[in-house]
């Protein structure tokens, strides 16, 4: 067991502008949120102010999607710096990003772009990563995400990319659910491959979500509910790993927080059938 | 083998300048042509620039209607890369850009009501300070008035414009017909700031104007009465400039006053 751990939280949601009245004024199903660091890296206003409400209520993980952790460019001090500072007012339990990059010479293409497997770019990644970890002075936390590219000089697969930076820079995983779907899918990998590749007890959190079947390839949009397929690979994540802070993630099309809730709540059943089974044959 | 670096540049170029030397990199999939996968990429990137356009400038798109308002983004996007890590940022020389870019810049009116909405997003997530209130001046004595300076709430942001976009804005933003556009015989002062939580803005006259931004450089108040009697007539001066103040402190619009020395 690694040294300090986060914490296990539950089920959660992805804390979205549209749900800020609905989760102030009621009192929502969900155990806990997790929040894009860059929606709060602005002056002050009432985001900051319903961030600081929420925090108050409900424990808070902070997720990035600009770090760019594996560009070539050098380390962004000013961002770096923003992060820190949400950090020290949001004290979340972790601080998420994705192990891409998104972009160089000073452009940010807003976008989680792919990185070729190799020695060089794993030697890169893992210097990164220990870099930010010192000036945040935490563990960081990386999740895998969906690429539609492979490319030719790549000398291992992606698990073992992830792997090897999660222990070689010992860091967190987020493992997203999806996004190993998709990527299967895309590259023609076995899921399981992925789930068994990776060391479970660097993996912190899920992420459960859905995309957008485009025929010969799939598009993580995060615009639809969560389908049959990714359920089933959830459930077999969740027997894999034990439990893990689960959290539905939509970013586009967001329906009513209920449905959401609804979802995070098939989550929980799925979770809880697949402890109760582990349960059974333990007893067996 | 290219390097990690030569090949994000080339990645990058690919996505940015349809540079397809990246292509020579990647690998088609089982299902699928590699144009078509790293096509993905490409289109995300003009999709997603072009949905926060959509969400920081909803008026802008209201008014100039799906065509228009994509002509201008494409445009808006091809000019300017972002350099922003927060997206938050990337629209924000919108303004300035329909202004200078034909055939928007012919109507005046489009850049107006694109500057008034990215004024209402910096008031409202600018910066916080607790605003002056008239509690804070009632046990001022009445001879250090004179030398009594203000500073503006961080939110406060002044505008002028030259036609009647503030009219357009509010009946797009209430979802009926926009008057036609029209340029004003003469230009409309503005004030955009945030109180309550709330981004707001207020049309206000020529000498209200003025002594607003004289009061923000930190003229006296004393000095500020003297400018408004000559702007507008010294009958009732001290007055008007005292209903001036009333209305800025009623609003929010100040976050401070000091009493200065004398000149020695």
């Amino acid at each position: 067991m690694l040294a300090n751990k986060p914490p296990y939280l539950g089920f959660g949601l992805g804390l979205r502008p549209q749900h800020y009245e609905e989760i102030l004024s009621g009192n929502p199903a969900v155990d806990w949120f997790e929040v894009i660091s860059e929606n709060y890296m602005i002056p002050g206003g009432q985001p900051l102010r319903i961030l600081d409400q929420i925090r108050e209520r409900y424990p808070v993980v902070m997720h990035g999607v600009s770090l760019s952790i594996a560009s070539t460019a050098p380390l962004d001090t000013d961002y770096l710096g923003a992060l820190k500072t949400i950090a020290d007012r949001v004290e979340p339990k972790w601080i998420s990003d994705h192990l891409c990059w998104t972009g160089v010479h000073g452009v940010n293409l807003h976008d989680l772009l792919p990185i070729p497997y190799t020695e060089e770019a794993l030697d890169h990644v893992v210097d990164r990563v220990g870099q930010v970890q010192d000036f945040l002075g935490r563990r960081l936390t990386l999740e895998n995400v969906s690429s539609y590219v492979t490319f030719g000089q790549s000398e291992m697969t992606e698990w073992e990319f992830v792997s090897e930076v999660a222990k070689r820079a010992d860091c967190w995983l987020l493992f997203d659910v999806n996004n190993v779907y998709v990527s299967a899918f895309n590259h023609g990998f076995s899921t399981d491959d992925f789930l068994h590749g990776v060391p479970r007890d660097r993996v912190v959190q899920f992420h459960v979500a859905g995309h957008s079947h485009e025929e010969s390839h799939i598009i993580d949009t995060h615009d639809h509910p969560v389908c049959p397929e990714v359920w089933d690979f959830y459930r077999e994540t969740a027997t894999h790993f034990g439990p893990v802070s689960t959290m539905i993630e939509r970013d586009d099309n967001i329906p009513p927080l209920a449905e959401l809730v609804e979802e995070l709540d098939h989550a929980r059943q799925i979770a809880r059938e697949v402890r109760e089974s582990a349960q059974r044959t333990a007893a067996e | 083998m290219t390097s990690l670096k030569e090949l994000q540049e080339s990645f990058q170029a690919g996505i940015l300048a349809g540079d397809d030397t990246i292509l020579g990199e990647v690998k088609d999939s089982a299902r699928e042509q590699r144009t078509v996968l790293f096509g993905v990429y490409r289109n995300a990137y003009v999709a997603r620039l072009a949905e926060i356009l959509g969400n920081d400038y909803e008026q802008v798109h209201a008014y100039l209607g799906d065509a228009g308002f994509a002509k201008l983004v494409k445009a808006y996007i091809a000019a300017n890369p972002s350099d922003q890590r927060n997206a938050r940022w990337f629209g924000r020389c919108f303004p300035e850009f329909a202004h200078a870019t034909m055939p928007f810049a012919d109507h005046r009116e489009v850049g107006e009501i694109a500057a008034l909405e990215k004024a209402l997003s910096d008031a409202f997530d600018g910066p916080d300070a607790q605003p002056l209130a008239i509690a804070d001046l009632a046990t001022l004595p009445a001879e250090d008035w004179p030398r009594l300076t203000f500073r503006p709430h961080p939110t406060a942001i002044r505008l002028t414009f030259d036609t009647n976009a503030t009219t357009i804005w509010s009946a797009l933003k209430s979802e009926t017909d926009p008057p036609k556009p029209q340029r004003l015989p003469e230009p409309q002062a503005l004030l955009v700031w945030r109180q309550a939580f709330m981004a707001r803005f207020r049309p206000i006259g020529a000498e209200e104007a003025m002594m607003w931004d004289e009061a923000v450089k930190g003229v006296r108040f004393g000095v500020l009465c003297e400018m408004v009697a000559t702007f507008a007539g010294e009958d009732e001066a001290e007055l008007r400039a005292a209903t001036y103040l009333k209305g800025w402190i009623d609003s929010g619009l100040l976050a401070g006053c000091q009493v200065e020395d004398n000149p020695a």
